[in-house]
């Protein structure tokens, strides 16, 4: 798995390619744990380059969601497709999750 | 409203039939899970692998008892049974741990957790969004069996002692729906 950031004025988009996995979805947790450390507002977390997803990706997506809601800043979720939604569906939290189809959608629903 | 799935617990239920199925035995060495997985999932026929989805399902089983029953105790091995059809697929996974004991317990989550989906509460969701134990560490995502159950619509069956799980999934027989003449 490779992380990415790109930025569009204030709003943080993490490029998330590869596999969430057992073995590394922890990285997501740590990354967005310190973008939060650095007050960082806005997030987008695309997966559009995500081919495979398991119990600890979306476990590691679960956390980071609860985080951020609680702190009441924002955070979307896109590019949700393929096997990963799927296994999504499977644990029934589309609804659950910020979901939005594109980056450019995601980053017109976080502009003020 | 959709009733929760539940996992069974059950010596004699007929997915523990071993029958004609392959079996393997790994050590519990929780760098090769997916190294494991791949090696029972290459018998599974195109048709069900559902692009990655029957392997990622078998990677929790396998998980589950490496790292769960086993406790990444290389001495400790698991041992698995499968079979795979283009209309089904079966496996049974064992550990040399002591058994998952919660059963009980994580139906009743599950029932709350199907609870707050149906009203859509995602407020009170949030409580059952994973299912954590006291020995729950911060890679567990507790939230591999809420997917089982759903995944595997044959059952998720533990034995009594709880250090064995069969799981069996029907796949709908798909019919092409023009007939398209062989050349």
């Amino acid at each position: 798995m490779e992380l990415k950031i790109r930025k569009s004025s204030d709003i943080y988009i993490i490029d998330v390619n590869g596999e969430m996995d057992l073995y590394n979805s922890y990285k997501l947790k740590e990354l967005v744990m310190k973008m939060l450390e650095k007050k960082i507002q806005k997030f987008i977390i695309n997966l559009e380059n995500v081919d495979y997803i398991d119990s600890s990706g979306i476990g590691a997506l679960i956390y980071i969601c609860s985080t951020i809601k609680k702190l009441s800043l924002k955070l979307l979720i896109t590019n949700v497709r393929g096997s990963v939604k799927k296994v999504i569906e499977l644990t029934k939290l589309m609804g659950y999750f910020p979901i939005s189809g594109s980056v450019i959608e995601a980053v017109k629903q976080l502009t003020d | 409203m959709e009733a929760a799935k539940k996992i069974l617990q059950d010596d004699n239920h007929n997915l523990f039939s071993k029958d004609n199925m392959f079996t393997k035995e790994f050590p519990s060495d929780f760098r090769r899970i997916r190294y494991f997985t791949l090696m029972i999932v290459q018998k599974a026929p195109p048709e069900i692998k559902e692009i990655n989805l029957l392997e990622q399902q078998i990677s929790e089983v396998i998980k589950n008892a490496v790292k769960h029953g086993n406790k990444s105790d290389p001495e400790k091995t698991i041992k698995v049974w499968y079979t795979f059809s283009t209309e089904e697929a079966r496996i049974i996974v064992e550990d040399k741990g002591e058994g998952f004991q919660n059963i009980d317990e994580w139906n009743a989550f599950n029932v709350n957790r199907q609870d707050c989906l149906s009203k859509e509460d995602y407020i009170k969701l949030a409580e059952y969004v994973s299912y954590r134990t006291e020995k729950s560490d911060d890679n567990d995502g507790g939230n591999a069996l809420f997917a089982a159950v759903e995944y595997w619509n044959q059952g998720v069956v533990f034995s009594s002692k709880g250090n064995t799980v069969a799981l069996g999934k029907r796949f709908p027989r798909k019919r092409p729906s023009i007939e398209l003449d062989e050349a």
